[in-house]
């Protein structure tokens, strides 16, 4: 059995992710990783934390069209620190040591798959309706947020994490038949995807 | 990339000493690959005549193109095999190398069969004439018969240099060169089989490396071996294998389109013997590129790690570096062909009209060798920092966007000799044009010093 457990949550944008995230870290009295993720993948490569928000699974060009460019000149085989796949395995390398190191919650950054092998895992996937995330959207945004650009904006976040999860991983994004258990936020509220959360891993993971 | 762990001397060692201590195995794998074309083309050219030569010139847009298919599977699964390796993922790896063969084998019989029904139509196309189609079809008819096999060598090189065997694919590619050479001796100046010889010779060596590929990769305590059960096509792989192998792809193609319309235009302002003296200048050059290559190859993960690492002063330390190792190749090709053209000639041929119009070609060819290196460092450079859009530009550039219209223009005015100048224009057009996207780059990574 592994030394540490992890709960890998993967999210639909604006589903409150984050939000379930931290109650559940707080209820469990662990760190949750998301962004902080890169700056330690940075620190351990010597590379700058700038540089690798820049590849982060939301900022990178939308799938195919990225890989077509970014494989036009080179061979695509020489050591390239800077392909998106270098990057991804640097990323790998610090979820896989953090994983040694303490119990944590992981958010994004196919982490459900780089720790497949791992015997303390729970993987949850989030998401909520439409309405409720155009409407946080709105709220959280600058003024000039309108409804339809709402809407384009979490349909194309989306479209990004999607393509990045299912390039890295070969699996489907958001099919429940990677994850452990699916819930919604809308229906259930933050407070109760936690308790769920929690009260699952206690019974899963042997804490 | 798979054993790329982000070695910490990238961003400490002297400069000078990492460029060497990468480029030296780079270097030796580009100079085997480019001494294939000069070996086949010289027992050719001495073995059968300057005739076959020029056949097996108008060959070699259809052997691009195939090598382009090839290129296709190879780069994708390579690619996408070194990544699931990253992840410890064993199973997909093994699945995408099965799924690669069975592709390499699909396309490589598919496009080998087209172009053998097609062969006459197709050749003509490429600039062979009554004179040479004859040398042509014979070499090309046992090339496309063996084409699956071409497209399944260069393929599993490429899958052992992304699963950490960068030496067994040097192996293969350097044994493929010898054998060839051995086989070439044999066939053409020993039994005097002609240009079908040599035909034979690179079938030959081609299965023959495959054979020891698949003999590396059937050891089942290798991380990824060929497996029953892997080889039937999974949709979502090869989906994946094809998107990142199709840039890569589309390039040669285009280097194929270019070759067409140099040898049509030497055929209508020159003659059958003029596209053999092209395919002997373009092999001297191509060794020359091959060279830079290979210093360029060395430079990205300097270049790319210490970007990353944001210390600029060593990003542009190694950028000037590579610059100036790659002006001193260009260089030495621009000495060797402005001062001694006759010796290079010599290695392909002895037929004095050949030997004129070679001598005549590479003179102006090679005339802005000297500015070459950089553009072609720039052009990588940008690549190894992480633009890719500039790093097209650049490599478009000069062997296509600029090429093209000088290549239709030019002979108008000047002749043959038009289609010999429409290179070096191309070269220093592109060189302004390189430097004009390097210097502005190279102020902003000054800044961030």
């Amino acid at each position: 059995m592994d030394k540490h457990y992890c709960i890998c949550i993967g999210r639909k944008f604006c589903s409150g992710g984050r939000n379930v995230a931290a109650i559940v870290a707080e209820k469990l009295g662990i760190r949750v990783y998301d962004k902080d993720l890169l700056k330690k993948a940075a620190q351990d490569t010597g590379f700058s934390e700038k540089f690798f928000d820049e590849a982060d699974e939301e900022k990178t060009r939308k799938g195919l069209r990225s890989l077509f460019i970014s494989h036009f000149t080179g061979s695509g085989l020489s050591s390239n620190y800077l392909s998106n796949e270098s990057i991804f395995n640097m990323q790998s390398d610090a979820i896989r040591r953090i994983h040694e190191q303490e119990d944590c919650v992981f958010i994004g950054r196919c982490a459900d798959y780089v720790l497949r092998e791992s015997d303390r895992l729970l993987n949850v996937f989030i998401a909520s309706d439409m309405d409720d995330r155009v409407a946080r959207v709105c709220r959280h945004a600058d003024d000039g947020m309108t409804q339809p650009k709402a809407l384009s904006l979490i349909e194309d976040i989306d479209r990004k994490r999607s393509s990045y999860y299912n390039y890295f991983t070969g699996r489907t994004w958001g099919d429940p038949a990677f994850y452990d258990i699916c819930l919604n936020s809308t229906t259930l509220g933050y407070d109760r995807c936690a308790e769920i959360i929690v009260e699952l891993a206690r019974e899963r993971l042997g804490i | 990339m798979a054993e790329l762990k982000t070695p910490q001397e990238l961003g400490t060692e002297r400069i000078g000493k990492l460029l060497i201590r990468y480029a030296v195995p780079a270097m030796i794998a580009m100079l085997a690959s480019s001494l294939y074309n000069i070996v086949d083309r010289a027992f050719i050219g001495h073995g059968v005549g300057s005739m076959a030569l020029s056949g097996l010139a108008v060959t070699f847009p259809l052997m691009n193109l195939s090598a382009a298919l090839g290129s296709m599977v190879g780069v994708g699964s390579g690619t996408m095999i070194s990544l699931k390796l990253g992840q410890k993922d064993h199973e997909s790896a093994q699945m995408l190398l099965g799924n690669s063969v069975t592709l390499n084998i699909l396309i490589g019989v598919l496009f080998g069969a087209l172009s053998l029904i097609f062969i006459n139509p197709i050749l003509t196309l490429f600039g062979a004439t009554e004179v040479t189609i004859g040398f042509a079809r014979e070499y090309m008819i046992i090339i496309l018969a063996g084409n699956a096999f071409t497209h399944l060598y260069l393929g599993i090189n490429c899958i052992l240099r992304a699963a950490g065997h960068p030496n067994k694919a040097m192996i293969a590619t350097i044994g493929t060169v010898l054998l060839n050479t051995f086989l070439d001796y044999l066939f053409i100046m020993v039994f005097h089989w002609g240009i079908k010889g040599a035909a034979i010779a690179t079938v030959i060596s081609q299965v023959l490396a495959f054979t020891w590929q698949c003999f590396q990769l059937s050891d089942k305590s290798e991380l990824i071996h060929l497996k029953r059960g892997t080889f039937r096509l999974r949709g979502d792989l090869v989906k994946n294998i094809l998107t990142i192998g199709l840039s890569p792809c589309l390039m040669n193609a285009a280097a194929c389109f270019v070759v067409l319309l140099i040898n049509r235009g030497l055929l209508k302002y020159g003659s059958d013997v003029a596209i053999g003296a092209y395919s002997i200048i373009n092999s001297i050059g191509f060794m020359i590129v091959m060279m830079v290559m290979g210093f360029n190859q060395a430079m990205q993960p300097i270049a790319g790690y210490n970007y990353g690492a944001r210390q600029m002063d060593r990003v542009l330390r190694v950028l000037y570096l590579t610059m100036f190792f790659g002006t001193c190749v260009t260089t030495l090709g621009f000495v060797i062909a402005e001062f001694m053209p006759g010796a290079c000639i010599r290695i392909f041929t002895n037929d004095p009209e050949l030997t004129g119009i070679a001598r005549n070609g590479m003179m102006i060819n090679f005339i802005f060798f000297p500015l070459i290196g950089s553009q072609m460092v720039i052009g990588n450079f940008f690549q190894s920092i992480g633009m890719p859009g500039k790093s097209i530009i650049m490599s478009l550039s000069r062997q296509l966007l600029l090429l093209i219209p000088f290549l239709i223009i030019l002979p108008r005015y000047y002749g043959i000799n038009g289609i010999w100048y429409s290179m070096p224009a191309s070269d220093i057009l592109s060189v302004i044009l390189g430097f004009s996207l390097l210097i502005p780059q190279v102020r902003k990574l000054k800044k961030m010093v």
